[in-house]
């Protein structure tokens, strides 16, 4: 069978991942790019006798080398010779697409154009002459409504037909100062044994891009000079940086094909998606509309989550009554069991509550409502430290911290991803939630319950503040396209939930797992009374609790909701009141909200960023949450 | 004049960018290059973000961004 290896290269938004769902369907697979925290999505497909190979590069919106996804794109259609890329555009959008397609033709590799979005473009009143366009650029194109499956063989097809016919560069002229210049250069590196196209060299010389200038320091010294003498010829000329006056002639290309391709009738009317974001966008009633959704969000989860875990609760039950009538108490059985609860414990938080956080969410994404609340909310995120985009990380974490860290790829820069990522630890997740209402909100009042919450809130403004303080590095604005809403698709809602659902399993089940059998040998080997006496000096002289504090806070690292239940099981009584204090209930809530992120955030975060600083975050938040609780049960002492 | 000025609706032409050359980058990946047409559909007061229209676009401008793009109005 012949092979054929395709990347999928698009801005975002423009349903560039729904046409890779659609073509690998269940045959991908989602990992990172070595080092980095960009996502790496590859998948499979069979068709007309072809094995194709599909990678679905990060979405971008240039090939400069500014950013890690851009230069991962570049390099990987450079150095690793794709056989083709489709170019996924939004017909909706195509000024601004065109200008990342000159930027792919310029690498010289046969490319399919898809003319996604077609039928909305239709509605909006644009009319795009495909023929014409196909002439003026040189390539294939496809029309394709990604949605609704529409021209995705015809896509393929292309890209098999490009297979044997050799296609032609026909390379765009820019303006005549530039192409002399440009010129120039080729002149010079013609002939030398380069990897790289050597008209894309020149013109990333003229757009000052440092990567280029690195690898030709060592081939060709002598070019830089001769760049850097034509780049300020150029600027002599224009009064702009030379590499500004790159991306204004690119700018001026794209328009003049618009122009020649392009025919827009603007209806007279408001469309539904103007007269919808009056509505959502607008800076007031945007506002109580967001709180209505996100409330109404929580609401359905949670309902939803505790009736399945309670109903999974009997089975667990069950299992384990099962268990201790037919199994023999050994040892190994009692290792193994803790293993098999392990697994049930992430199950019975993976299937309530993150199965149904995610469908919602891809739902709003897929919708559009996202990207309308990181609008809302920048300048509230500006005061934490990050932007507006943040904020879809930081509110998945108030239901699981494990996704919430793995949703901070969607940042920028390195530093942007980690301090979110840090940041979303410090969300009170589900579990914290459960045990703030079920211990303070239960015996002291909704308004202590409701105190703690703010505070953990405030926490995360302070922490913000101080992450962007220490971490260097600049702040990145909120540069983002406001995509329209759209109807959103069940397909790429159920796909994207199964994915991210079976990488949070990939992640914590391994830690979870292997803690769980740990915890179990030192309570076998009947280490745990002297561990929690060890913990002594911290749990009752610092914190004033009671010494079996220790095992529970143990026992919560795997996972937070244990901490109840563990409370309930080692005193025997499910009044709290009779085993803490409301001072200690107090203290115990606060540590709980903050003392570490649980086994399963953990994973996530060494995932992502390394062990080193999954492990300082860990020793940061266990001294903080133990200053903190100690701090407030000696105030709270002089009120209670 | 700036961008920040403006108010809902208004049109103008950018004159310049004065931020760093990532800024200026960024803003040119979407087409946001000197002498680019714009629109001002919304804005998020007093600190907040705005959108504007942009080659058949919309486009959200963080308002530390907004603050460093120089215009002009028709």
């Amino acid at each position: 069978m012949k092979k054929l290896d395709i990347v999928l290269a698009g801005q975002a938004n423009v349903g560039k991942s729904v046409i890779f769902n659609h073509l690998t369907g269940l045959h991908q697979h989602i990992g990172n790019w070595p080092g980095k925290t960009i996502e790496k999505a590859e998948g499979n497909l069979f068709y007309k006798g072809y094995s194709f190979h599909i990678l679905d590069l990060p979405g971008i919106y240039s090939l400069t080398s500014y950013s890690a996804e851009e230069l991962i794109s570049r390099e990987y259609i450079i150095l690793q010779e794709p056989d083709l890329i489709i170019n996924v555009t939004d017909a909706t959008n195509l000024e601004r697409n065109l200008l990342f397609t000159l930027q792919l033709l310029e690498l010289e590799k046969p490319l399919v154009l898809a003319l996604n979005m077609m039928d909305l473009a239709k509605k909006k009143g644009i009319e795009i002459d495909v023929k014409e366009l196909g002439k003026i650029l040189g390539v294939p194109i496809a029309e394709t409504v990604a949605s609704r499956r529409y021209g995705l063989t015809e896509v393929l097809d292309h890209a098999i037909e490009l297979q044997t016919k050799k296609p032609v560069f026909k390379g765009f002229k820019y303006g005549k100062e530039v192409e002399s210049r440009i010129e120039k250069l080729t002149g010079i590196l013609q002939g030398s044994d380069l990897t790289y196209p050597v008209r894309w060299l020149s013109i990333k010389l003229l757009e000052k891009d440092e990567k280029v200038e690195k690898i030709l320091q060592e081939i060709h010294p002598e070019i830089i000079e001769t760049a850097e003498k034509l780049c300020a010829e150029l600027e002599e000329i224009h009064g702009h940086d030379s590499s500004i006056l790159m991306a204004d002639e690119r700018c001026h290309l794209v328009s003049h094909i618009i122009k020649n391709a392009v025919k827009i009738i603007k209806p007279q009317k408001k469309s539904f998606n103007e007269k919808l974001d009056d509505i959502t966008s607008d800076k007031v009633f945007g506002y109580p509309v967001m709180l209505i959704i996100l409330v109404m969000m929580f609401l359905a989860i949670f309902t939803f989550g505790n009736w399945l875990s309670s109903r999974m609760d009997l089975v667990t039950d069950k299992l384990q009554n099962w268990w201790e009538t037919s199994v023999d108490p050994s040892l190994f059985t009692s290792l193994a069991f803790a293993a098999l609860e392990s697994t049930l414990a992430l199950v019975q938080l993976a299937l309530p509550y993150i199965l149904p956080f995610y469908i919602l969410l891809y739902f709003l994404e897929d919708g559009g409502y996202l990207a309308r609340i990181s609008f809302l909310t920048d300048h509230v995120m500006h005061k934490v430290g990050v932007h507006g985009k943040a904020c879809i990380p930081l509110f998945l974490g108030f239901g699981c911290n494990v996704p919430a860290c793995l949703a901070a790829r969607i940042m920028e820069t390195e530093r942007e991803r980690f301090i979110t990522g840090f940041l979303t630890t410090l969300v009170p997740c589900s579990a914290v939630t459960v045990i703030i209402i079920g211990l303070t909100g239960k015996y002291l009042g909704i308004g202590w319950a409701f105190g703690l919450y703010v505070f953990a809130i405030l926490v995360v403004f302070l922490m913000g503040r101080l992450a962007t303080k220490i971490i260097p590095g600049e702040a990145t604005e909120l540069i983002m396209m406001m995509p329209d809403y759209k109807r959103p698709q069940l397909r790429t809602i159920f796909l994207q939930t199964w994915f991210r659902l079976k990488e949070f399993i990939w992640i914590a089940a391994p830690l979870v797992i292997i803690s769980g059998i740990i915890i179990e040998g030192i309570y076998a080997a009947g280490w745990l009374s002297s561990i929690a006496n060890g913990l002594y000096p911290l749990t009752v002289k610092w914190l004033g609790l009671p010494v079996m504090t220790g095992i529970v806070l143990i026992f919560g690292i795997l996972r937070k909701e244990l901490i109840l239940v563990m409370l309930v099981t080692l005193y025997g009584t499910n009044d709290f009141s009779q085993i803490l204090s409301p001072v200690q209930m107090i203290t115990l809530a606060l540590v709980c909200m903050f003392y570490i992120p649980c086994i399963a955030t953990i994973a996530a975060l060494w995932k992502e960023f390394g062990w080193k600083k999954a492990l300082g975050i860990s020793v940061i938040e266990i001294s903080f949450a133990v200053l903190i609780a100690g701090l407030a049960a000696r105030i709270l002492k002089a009120f209670l | 004049m700036f961008i920040t000025e403006m108010k809902e609706g208004q049109g103008g032409t950018i004159v310049s960018v004065l931020g760093g050359r990532m800024a200026v980058k960024r803003l040119a990946d979407l087409g946001l290059t000197p002498g680019t047409q714009f629109k001002v559909l919304r804005k998020i007061r007093p600190y907040g973000p705005i959108e504007i229209e942009a080659r058949g676009s919309n486009i959200v401008l963080g308002r530390g961004i907004a603050l460093k793009i120089q215009i002009e109005t028709k």
